[in-house]
Order: structure tokens, then sequence, then C-alpha cells
């Protein structure tokens, strides 16, 4: 469909909270399948930079190209590139109102036009993939914070999205239940899934990430391979960030 | 003493204290009216309810003359109240639905006169206001030179309406049915019991309860409709006065015009809060799963918005009921008025004033339980809510 192999390009994005420049001058490209993992202090721009990427967040100038679409105000590319690209959040924002099953067959049936019944076997797959069947009539409400963040990827995943987006997955659970997520995440990268995630979770990074970027003050400041970017890092910033995060 | 240090003890203890303190007072007091009436030559009772009234009401829905008993006027009084509240109820809610929608909207100048709206309606005594409209409605033309509307007149005497000239049990039994109708079918639709049936069922399901509530209409009004005459009657002057059609007294919907935009600049304010208290995160995950506006608004932001809303709705309703007594200043011969004028005509102030307060305490309760079923029944669930 598209020439380019690459999922995810960003060329030149600017992005400016009234005075403040959030984003200066980002370049990325996410080839399909690649892992990448941002990290950073906070307020270095991370969760800016992805959730422009599924336009929660409108850019000010630069090109975002997702799968071979032009990210514009066109409604209709937006909605394409939003069908296309999933995206879990730091809270996990379920649909409280609805159950499991219905947070997961809810989008497919409205957006992807599918069947009830087509619509909850696929669910099914998937809340069988991240670990959570038997809960799939409970509210999430009734769930701990680690088991709606495995909903909430289930509900990503049954819109069968080529790109998934994390943001900060894991910065809102309680320790014990940070692996129990991290795992699924690992699970679904050694099936080829391409993702981009924003984490401190370092560990899962160097198990998991085909890049690192690293990020400070609305700029990637270095980028590489997971090994050359925890044992040799080449700029200042990054190496401070690092022995910060990885002394505790 | 040691006994009182138990937890349990202690409120066994106390609350049999409280209940005997209460029966205390509430036994002294019956003691002491009985007494004090009894110097008075009067007596506490209840047998004048079956005495004929000897006066006339003003407005009835149910038929009454001077020489009904006072009970059937009551009665007549809380079904002219219930008429009232339901239309003031559904006015305020249609009206606060528009006036939230507008405090909430994108559009500047739609917010700017939501809040116009609020400010003006909100801080002016609901008093003053149906004193307002009633005093309006007044100086409206006679009915010999009647402002024509669509089909309607509008006078000093009240609103002639076209209306269909059907008996009126049958137009009660006629909207009846229309309410159950949309009841059932907003039920059908929305509950989640009927989740899971098949969609073409569904639709079969949808189409033969319109069917039934449509051929049941035709019937009713059908068997109401007097032999050999039409079915929809105009307003015609004729003479010196106006005939055909129905008549809408000004007091009668000045009150509820007057209800409707008090209220609905409260339940204004009701609505916007309830959007406002879904959380923004519950919107990103809509758009970044690829639901489109409308799909967002009416699965998302409107279920949960309705949840939020439903607790204080349930309170403005019960105020609003209440403030239909106030339509004692424009004369409307609501429960309050008519108890009014009991005791001014039978001097049984004390027993009236119980069967009054009796009569709103059903009316709300009743309200207030209804509300509190709706809203256990869509309460979310779980304690580990993130909104």
């Amino acid at each position: 469909m598209y020439a380019s192999t690459n999922a995810v390009e960003i060329r030149n994005l600017q992005k400016f909270y009234g005075q403040y420049h959030a984003l200066r001058n980002i370049n990325l490209s996410v080839k399909k399948g690649e892992k990448v993992v941002v990290c950073g202090p906070s307020g270095s721009g991370k969760s800016t930079m992805i959730r422009c990427i599924n336009r929660l967040e409108e850019h000010n100038d630069g090109s975002i190209n997702v799968l071979g679409t032009e990210l514009s105000d066109d409604i209709s590319n937006i909605d394409e590139i939003r069908r296309e690209v999933g995206m879990v959040f730091q809270h996990f924002n379920l649909f409280p109102h609805m159950t499991v099953l219905e947070n997961c067959t809810l989008a497919p049936m409205l957006v992807r036009k599918m069947p009830l019944a087509e619509a909850e076997a696929l669910a099914m797959k998937f809340l069988e993939k991240v670990r959570i069947p038997h809960q799939a009539d409970k509210f999430p409400g009734q769930l701990s914070g680690g088991q709606q963040q495995r909903v909430a990827i289930a509900r990503a995943l049954c819109m069968q999205p080529e790109v998934l987006l994390f943001d900060e997955p894991t910065s809102a659970l309680d320790p014990e239940m940070i692996a129990e997520v991290l795992d699924v995440m690992t699970s679904l990268a050694s099936e080829g899934m391409t993702m981009i995630c924003v984490t401190h979770e370092m560990g899962f990074a160097r198990k998991v990430a085909d890049r690192v970027i690293f990020m400070d003050a609305g700029e990637v400041v270095e980028e590489g391979d997971p090994e050359s970017f925890f044992t040799n890092p080449q700029n200042e910033r990054t190496a401070a960030f690092l022995s910060q995060i990885l002394s505790d | 003493m040691i006994m009182l240090r138990n937890q349990h003890t202690r409120k066994v203890v106390l609350q049999a204290v409280y209940v005997l303190v209460l029966l205390a007072i509430l036994i002294t007091g019956v003691f002491s009216a009985q007494a004090n009436m009894a110097a008075q030559g009067l007596e506490l009772s209840f047998s004048f309810l079956w005495k004929a009234t000897g006066w006339d009401m003003t407005f009835s829905l149910l038929p009454t003359s001077s020489s009904d008993p006072y009970w059937w006027y009551l009665v007549s009084g809380v079904v002219n109240t219930l008429f009232l509240g339901i239309i003031g109820l559904a006015g305020a809610t249609l009206v606060g639905g528009v006036v939230g929608f507008a405090r909430i909207s994108s559009n500047h100048g739609a917010r700017l006169l939501g809040t116009v709206y609020v400010e003006l309606f909100r801080n002016i005594p609901v008093i003053v206001q149906i004193f307002f409209w009633y005093a309006l409605a007044n100086h409206l033309p006679s009915p010999r030179r009647a402002i024509e509307f669509g089909g309607a007149l509008i006078s000093n005497r009240g609103i002639y309406m076209p209306g269909m000239n059907v008996e009126g049990l049958y137009i009660a039994l006629f909207y009846f049915v229309l309410c159950a109708y949309f009841i059932g079918l907003i039920w059908f639709v929305s509950a989640r019991r009927f989740r899971r049936v098949d969609p073409a069922k569904r639709r079969k399901v949808v189409w033969g309860l319109s069917i039934c509530a449509l051929a049941i209409e035709t019937m009713l009004l059908y068997i109401g409709k007097p032999v050999g005459e039409v079915l929809i009657t105009y307003p015609e002057l004729k003479g010196l006065n106006v005939q055909g059609g129905y008549r809408i007294q000004t007091e009668v919907y000045t009150l509820a015009f007057a209800i409707a935009i008090y209220g609905g600049a409260y339940i204004g304010e009701i609505v916007r809060g309830g959007f406002n208290a879904v959380g923004r995160g519950q919107h990103e995950a809509a758009r970044a799963l690829g639901l489109s506006t409308w799909q967002e608004f009416s699965r998302i932001r409107l279920p949960l918005a309705l949840r939020a809303m439903l607790p204080i709705l349930t309170n403005q309703y019960v105020w609003l009921v209440k403030a239909t007594t106030l339509g004692i200043v424009a004369g409307f011969s609501d429960f309050f008025m008519v108890i009014a004028s009991s005791i001014t005509h039978s001097g049984q102030t004390l027993e009236f004033i119980g069967i009054l307060m009796g009569g709103f305490l059903v009316i709300n309760f009743t309200i207030s339980s209804v509300m509190n079923k709706i809203n256990k029944a869509v309460a979310l669930k779980g304690h580990q809510l993130r909104m």
C-alpha cells in the first residue's frame, strides 16, 4: 500500500504551548516492527511527542506521516491514522460504565462496523493474550490497576492497529503490578508489533527496545541501540539522567 | 459503666434514648394540641372530609362542583399539583438541557447567552418571576383581538389551542400509553440485559412495539371521539368569545412557564457540571480509538455525564415540585391552594396542615425513591475508579 517501510516518519516537528516551546525540531522515523523506547526527565516533551502522532496534540510545524498517511487538518486522514494507531495511557482511561468486554468491543463495532459476535470473539482472543479472560464481565472499577492496564492494552489491540503507542503505561501502578504489564508488553514486542513506548522502565528498554531515544527540554538529545545507550552514553545530559534513574 | 465502653452496646443505648425522647415530644404535642382545641370547642377528627365544600375550584382536571366533599377536592388538588409538576419539570429539563449545552459549547456567543440566562433567572426570586409572567400574560389582547399563531389564539383569557375532540379519560389514557411507549423503548434500547439480542431481532421488537402503540393510540382516539364529529377542532371567535379547541388558562401556562424557565437555569448548571465531571482521559481514549465526535458523545460522554447529574437532579426535581405551591400567587388551584381555602372554610387547620405535609411527603418521597432506584441501577461499579 505504501512504498516506505517506515511506520512513523516525523520531520522537523515543532510544538508550542503559547510562548513555551515544547518540542524543538524533532526528527524520528520508526520502521515497521521496530520497538522504540523514549525516555527523559519529566517535562522533556516525550508524552507530547507521542500524543502528536495520533493528534491528541496538534503540532504547529513540521510533518508527521503515519503508514503513508500525512497527518493534517483533514479529518478523514486523522480518523484513518487513529484507526491504525492504538494508544495505552498512563491512567488506563477505560470506560467505567462498560464491562471489560464492552470496552474491548466498542471501537471494533462502531469504527470497523464489526458484528457483535465477531467483535466479542476478537475481544476474548486479546483478553486471553493479556491473561485476563475470566474478568470479561467485570467493570473496570472492580479490577486492580495492573489488570485495568492489561484490559486497556487488549482494548487497543482489538482495533488491530499497526502501531501501538504507550504513554508511561506503568507509572501509575504499584511495583508488584508493573511486572504483569511489562510481561504483556514484552510478549507483544516479540510478536512483531511496532511499538513506541514512553517509559522509565530501563530494564524493559534494555530487554525489548531496538532503539532508545533520550529527550530533554523538547529535543532529542541522543539515540542509539540499548547496549551502547546504557553502557556508553555520548551526551552528558544522558549520562546524568541515567546515573539518576539507575542509582535506585 | 464499663458496659457502655462496648461500642455495640453504646450504639443501641444511644438509639433507644433518642427514640424515647422523640416519642415523648410527639405524645406531649398531640395531647397538648387536643387539650387546647377542646378548650376552644374544637375536635381533632377527620369526619369533615366527607362534608360538601360549598365553594368552587377555579381550575381542575377532574370534574368538581361545590357539592363535592372535601376529600375529592383534595384529590383534585393533588392531581393539579402533579399536572403542573410534570409539565414544569419536563419543561425545566428541556430548557436546562439547552442551557447546559450552550454553557459547555465551544462557541463564544452560545456560552455568553447561556451564562446570561443562568445568572438572570437564577438570581431573581421565583415568586417575582411568576408575578412577572402572570402580569405579562394578563396584558395580552382580549379574545376579540387575540393573536393568531399557527392555529392557536393567544389572549389574556388564556391560550386557545387546536385540540382533539376526545373525552378526557381517553385523552389521559392516550398520554399514558405514549409515555409508556417511550419509556419502554428507551429501556429496551439502552438496558444491558438486551444488549446481546441479535440486531435483526432488536429491530423487530422496536417495530413491533411501535406498531402496537400506534394501534392502541388510534383505537383510544376512535373510542373517545363523539360519534359523527371531527377529530380535531380549531379555536374560532364566535361573538365575544372563542369556541372550540383547548383553552389553557393563563394561570396554568404562566406557572408552568415560570417553573420551566426558573428550573431550567438550575438544571442548566447541573447539566454543565455533569459534562465537566467526565474525565479528560475518557475523551482521549475515545478519540484515540477512532470514535467520531457523535459516537464519543452518545456512548461515552452522555452516559457518564447523566450518572454524574442524577443525584443533584433528584434534589432539583423535589425542590421544583415544592415550588409549585407558589401557584397560589397566581390563583392556581393546586394542592396547597385547596388546603388553604379548605382551612378558611372549615377551620380545621391542624388536620389540613397535616394532610398537606403528608401529601408532599408522599409525592417527593416517590420522586426521590424512583430517582435513587435509577441512580443505583446505573451507578459505576467498583472502587478502583479513575475518571
